[in-house]
């Protein structure tokens, strides 16, 4: 992203502040005398050529030394250098979105180190996974934490996707990006269960079957797409293959490229304004949009094709429209604060929640591994992943066309144009009762099918509490 | 209106790009796509017809299908529930067949009885060449239509689901 600030911030100072080996550069940019002085290793090392080479910029404990740090460092670089100060707030996201990266940077991490130690065919899968348990150091924590990990990915994004239905924050400009959002849920979903799966078990294998089958209910094509899908008319060999595949290449690489431009985008689009900010001078109270920020600062000579009603004040310039206009944003000079460390810092400590948790549920709950796969003996009952039984719940009661196709494709199609119906500009709640409403009804609806279908189910379909009767297994 | 050179190769592109694109999707289909050998079974001798008794229902597990004779008629009979797919156990004292994830449940000659299967148990067509029962399980044929009730009689006795 292209950052234009005009004029700098005060107490910018330059980059070889604090030095006394050499006066400023003429523009700060080409620092040549910051690195650490001194005679020791440490020292030495930093004002090495080889170290200079990798890493460019020295620490510089100055704003503009934070900031050419954020540019120049590509992990630093995937975060604006500056924030604004409320989505420092737990409660402006809850970290969801950067929870789901956590446990996708788990996944990814648990699920290499399964790779060595696993092979994708009928005869060893089962084998492997019992090897893991008793014969690989720390094999069967790691499986543990993998397991844990994709159920609560699956969790953390679905909560991510409410929180921001009930912010508001699909609506214009990011529309798009809730769309990308949506995308994002389905991927997650086809990640976990390609690898339900691979550990060939009884659980694994009808579970899939059960999962698989919905799809036989698509008109016309469904036969097809379940043949394409398990590669042949059966759970297999070429099913494991296929969803291996999936699960370890495909997949994953279809997420990482797009949580880069959902993240990309979160930046291009700008960070949501929450409610709060309606009281601020300038808000338009009637809407609660995003022109709440706007200023009114009486416009300076401007370019006269630019918007001049942005250029009263401090003017980031975040990327030029085609035709259409200077897509800017404007805030008062002192609500943002650099993300690093501000915003860092906080990450850095909810990562190391979210691994101690998913560290904590693998010591204390370990993956279920049933008995070998067997074709000819459908445990009782056979149950579709968590994810998926509400869906089964639905399909007891209803014709397959209406509940296997009508119902799920209704719901995702609803999900990805619900930013292009719901027109009302308005973030706030009581603005937009009828969203809201008929939102959470759908999602009360699918969770109290999820949880019948999870908990409520016993053999033969039948209902059964819970507390008498156990019938789940994660 | 004529056609600029630039507007020539800009549709020459798009259209370049489709059939590329085509090619790539009826590609990938045709390389996943299960052979007709991977998909389906073979041709199976289920030996003489007159082993198999009136009402009964008798496993094939190389076919992994039922040989159920209704009284009147044989059928080969798939195993999989035409509703989510689990394998349908023939329960002896009912006289039918039950799903144990659902609770379909299917008559003797595969018809459905009750449950959210969306119809009967899939048949295989059947044949008799030279005195000897052949299936070929390459040939699905769809199960009945609910409300057929062709062969449906009251249960003989207590269902073999577990009770909850």
């Amino acid at each position: 992203m292209t950052d234009i600030e005009t004029p700098p911030s005060p107490g910018d100072g330059p980059l070889s502040e604090g030095s006394s080996e050499s006066p400023p550069t003429r523009d700060g940019l080409e620092p040549k005398v910051a690195y650490a002085p001194g005679a020791g290793v440490a020292a030495r090392v930093e004002r090495s050529n080889v170290w200079r080479s990798m890493f460019r910029h020295p620490t510089i404990d100055t704003p503009r030394g934070r900031a050419l740090q954020s540019f120049s460092n590509f992990f630093l670089h995937l975060y604006p250098v500056k924030i604004p100060k409320r989505v420092l707030r737990m409660r402006y996201s809850f970290r969801l979105g950067f929870i789901v990266t956590v446990l996708f940077a788990i996944l990814v991490l648990t699920g290499v180190y399964l790779m060595f130690f696993y092979t994708p065919a009928v005869g060893s899968a089962y084998g492997d996974m019992q090897q893991l348990k008793t014969g690989v150091g720390f094999g069967q924590l790691v499986r543990n934490v993998h397991r844990w990990s994709a159920h609560l990915m699956v969790l953390a994004v679905v909560l991510h996707l409410v929180r921001t239905f009930f912010a508001g924050a699909y609506k214009k400009p990011r529309e798009f990006n809730w769309v990308i959002g949506v995308v994002l849920l389905m991927l997650t979903l086809g990640l976990s269960f390609t690898g339900y799966l691979l550990p060939w078990d009884q659980l694994s294998y009808w579970a899939v079957t059960v999962g698989t089958n919905l799809v036989h209910y698509v008109p016309l094509l469904g036969g097809t797409i379940q043949n394409v899908l398990i590669g042949g008319d059966q759970i297999g060999q070429n099913t494991l293959q296929r969803f291996y595949a999936l699960h370890v290449a495909v997949l994953p690489v279809l997420v990482v490229l797009t949580v880069c431009i959902h993240i990309w985008r979160v930046r291009k689009d700008g960070f949501a304004v929450e409610r709060s900010s309606v009281g601020s001078p300038v808000a338009d109270a009637s809407t609660g949009t995003f022109e709440e920020e706007a200023t009114t600062h009486p416009a300076p000579a401007v370019p006269a094709t630019a918007p001049t009603h942005l250029y009263g004040g401090r003017t980031r310039i975040l990327g030029v429209v085609d035709r259409q206009s200077v897509t800017a944003e404007e805030r008062a000079v002192d609500d943002t604060v650099f993300t690093w460390p501000h915003l860092l810092v906080r990450h850095v400590v909810v990562a190391l929640g979210v691994a101690a948790t998913v560290l904590a549920l693998g010591v204390a709950f370990a993956a279920p591994l049933r008995g070998l796969a067997n074709p000819n003996l459908t445990p009782e009952p056979a149950k579709a992943p968590w994810y998926f039984a509400g869906l089964q719940e639905l399909l007891s009661h209803f014709d397959p066309l209406v509940a296997g196709i009508l119902v799920p494709a209704g719901g995702i199609l609803a999900l990805v144009l619900l930013p292009y119906i719901d027109r009302n500009p308005s973030t706030v709640a009581r603005r937009r009762k009828v969203a809201i409403v008929v939102f959470s009804g759908l999602f009360a609806i699918a969770v109290v099918l999820t949880v019948i279908g999870t908990f409520f189910r016993g053999p033969g379909w039948r209902f059964v509490t819970p507390w008498t009767h156990w019938y789940v297994e994660l | 209106m004529r056609t600029t050179r630039r507007e020539l190769l800009r549709r020459g592109w798009k259209l370049g790009g489709t059939l590329l694109a085509a090619a790539a999707g009826w590609t990938t289909y045709e390389s996943l796509r299960p052979l007709a050998s991977a998909a389906s079974g073979a041709t199976i001798n289920l030996g003489d017809p007159s082993t198999y008794q009136p009402e009964t229902a008798t496993y094939i597990s190389q076919g992994r299908l039922f040989v159920a004779h209704t009284g009147t008629e044989l059928y080969a009979l798939s195993q999989k529930c035409p509703h989510l797919g689990c394998r349908v156990p023939f329960c002896d004292s009912s006289g039918r067949f039950e799903c144990p994830c659902h609770g379909s449940k299917y008559d003797l000659g595969g018809e459905w009885v009750e449950g959210p299967a969306p119809r009967g148990m899939d048949r295989y067509a059947l044949k008799v060449d030279a005195g000897k029962l052949i299936v070929d399980t390459s040939k699905v044929i769809t199960g009945p239509s609910r409300g057929a009730n062709r062969f449906l009689k009251p249960a003989k006795g207590p269902s073999c689901a577990p009770k909850a």
